[in-house]
């Protein structure tokens, strides 16, 4: 008779977990506060996305108030994304143990149940990833981020919203106190003090992150700004910059020969000097860039609204031209609610002083609400569309 | 149970959206870092927390709660850090990355090792006090 060796199953190759955090409770609790996250994101990307590019109906319509509003935007953008990391390290930490579950596929529901899980893991990690990755401008990935971040978005907001539906017995079970689950828990069931000081530990996570980046558009809190990649008092006149001249082959423009030449009904050409003899405003409004840092500063300028009148299209909205020969934004559109508005300026100075090269010399857009990539600097023609 | 299908069917139809986008940019290129992110995660990652965990799970209850809130908030600090420190390449002006990281991470790591300690020394000078009846 031959003797068999007694093989383990393959489930007891398979980690095992005893630990008491991967339990379903915290996985809600964790979890709902990381969902909200997520959709926070997506809402938040997605009106980035529409106030960069609107389709042409909405175009003359989007809201030049409040004057911080893409600031809010996309520094709750960031900021929330970066605040999800610890949340979702939390969670994943908590159901780490479901991917040895055995046997690994019970059947098609079971099979596709742990198909949408892959995608929301995976589709989170990496919009969290490339999202941090992007803020410092390195792109180590083959593709284009902004297309691809998006595409993703919608993918990972599908997958969370199938998730919550095939959770849902769960979630409603254990999202209260008084909910039927967590009550017939034992009063002070032996994983407590261990499950308490996981939450305190990631609520602390959660904060030490926040405090230490979000003073990159949260000025108040600049002196912690310790491990964001902008700091608000770094940059020439007090502003940081994205774009510098020497990239946009615009250090050395010479004024004697620059013009500002305004296109339409009444087409005029105006000299540094006569633009600077038009009446002034000064206003105060923030460049906010699209990678989540922002700040205020004092504007001094022409009222764009002025320079379309004279052109005898007051209000109308325009065509702006930069100087830069190359670049994804040397032709900016502005529709009518940016172009009429009282507070939108061809700017001259900031913070009191001439423009310098990098920040738009001689002249540059500042618009209430909109991204920092549609503050064209280094304009030379406006064109009434 | 209408509603429970209803936004099942819309996360269905949000993710068939997401892939068709991805379909229309590089989906090879993207499908392997998608896979590459949890490959990451439950691959390195979370093995690493485990094996941290492991050496926690030797401690004493009660420096244990200290010492996981600490270790989780020192990881998550580095984690955010990481891409400061290691971002390669020439930078694209003197604006972008302009802080010293790898300091400041220390100063924060420290800032969290001290936290800890006097949570700790609190609890026992706290502990003490109560077995004495005071
Ligand atoms: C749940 C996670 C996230 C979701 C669902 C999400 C979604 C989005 C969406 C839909 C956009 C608009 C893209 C476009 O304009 O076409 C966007 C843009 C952006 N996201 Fe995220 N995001 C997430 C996390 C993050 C994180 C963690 C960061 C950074 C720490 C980040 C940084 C950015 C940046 C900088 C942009 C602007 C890109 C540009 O226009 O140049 N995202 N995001």
């Amino acid at each position: 008779m031959k003797s068999r060796l007694p093989l383990p199953p393959p489930s007891a190759l398979l980690p095992s977990f005893r630990g008491a955090l991967h339990d379903r409770r915290t996985a809600a609790a964790i979890g709902r506060l990381l969902g909200v996250a997520m959709l926070v994101c997506m809402v938040t990307g997605v009106l980035s996305h529409y106030l960069q590019h609107p389709p042409s109906w909405l175009a003359n319509d989007l809201p030049a108030r409040p004057t911080w509003g893409y600031r809010l935007n996309q520094g709750l953008h960031v900021g929330v994304g970066i605040a999800a990391i610890p949340l979702l390290f939390g969670k994943l930490w908590t159901v780490y143990p479901k991917l040895f579950v055995w046997p690994a596929l019970k059947g098609v529901r079971h099979a596709l149940e742990r198909l949408s899980v892959a995608v929301l893991v995976a589709g989170a990690v990496f919009e969290l990833l490339t999202g941090l990755l992007n803020t410092v401008q390195w792109y180590p990935w083959p593709f284009s981020f902004v297309p691809v971040h998006f595409a993703v978005g919608w993918l990972l907001t599908g997958a969370l919203l199938l998730h919550l539906a095939v959770k849902w017995p769960d979630i409603k079970a254990y999202w209260w106190q008084r909910s039927a689950a967590t009550r017939a828990l034992p009063q002070e069931p032996e994983n407590a003090p261990d499950r308490r000081s996981l939450l305190t530990g990631l609520a602390v996570a959660v904060g030490a992150v926040t405090v230490t980046t979000v003073g990159q558009s949260f000025t108040p809190l600049k002196d912690v700004d310790l491990l964001a990649p902008r700091h608000p008092d770094h940059g020439p006149l007090g502003l940081p910059v994205n774009r510098t001249a020497a990239a946009a082959g615009t250090t050395r423009v010479d004024t004697a020969a620059w013009r500002l030449t305004v296109a339409g009904p009444r087409p005029y050409e105006l000299t540094l000097d006569e633009l600077a003899a038009l009446p002034q405003y000064e206003v105060e409004l923030p460049i906010a860039c699209v990678e989540g840092w922002s700040k205020n500063a004092h504007w001094t300028g022409v009222r764009i609204k002025d320079l379309t009148e004279r052109a005898g299209a007051p209000g109308a909205a325009l065509r702006v031209v930069s100087l830069e020969q190359h670049g994804a934004y040397r032709v900016m559109d502005m529709g009518r609610t940016y172009a009429r508005d009282p507070l939108t300026l061809l700017a001259l100075r900031l913070n009191g002083q001439v423009l310098t090269p990098d920040h738009g010399y001689p002249a540059r857009i500042i618009a209430p609400n909109r991204p920092g990539v549609l503050q064209t600097k280094w304009v030379t023609r406006l064109e009434v569309r | 149970m209408a509603g429970r299908y209803a936004v099942g069917a819309l996360g269905l139809a949000l993710m068939g959206l997401g892939a068709s986008l991805v379909w229309a940019q590089s989906p090879w290129d993207v499908a392997v870092w998608l896979v590459g992110a949890i490959v990451l995660h439950d691959g390195l990652i979370a093995p690493l927390v485990l094996l941290v965990g492991l050496g926690g799970a030797l401690t004493r209850p009660g420096v244990r709660g200290p010492l996981r809130a600490a270790l989780v908030t020192a990881g998550c600090l580095t984690a955010i850090a990481l891409p400061d420190i290691l971002r390669p390449g020439p930078k694209n002006n003197a604006t972008v990355l302009p802080l010293d990281y790898v300091r400041n991470w220390l100063v924060l790591l420290g800032v969290v090792g001290f936290g800890a300690v006097l949570v700790l020394a609190v609890r026992r000078v706290q502990a003490a006090r109560r077995r004495r009846g005071l």
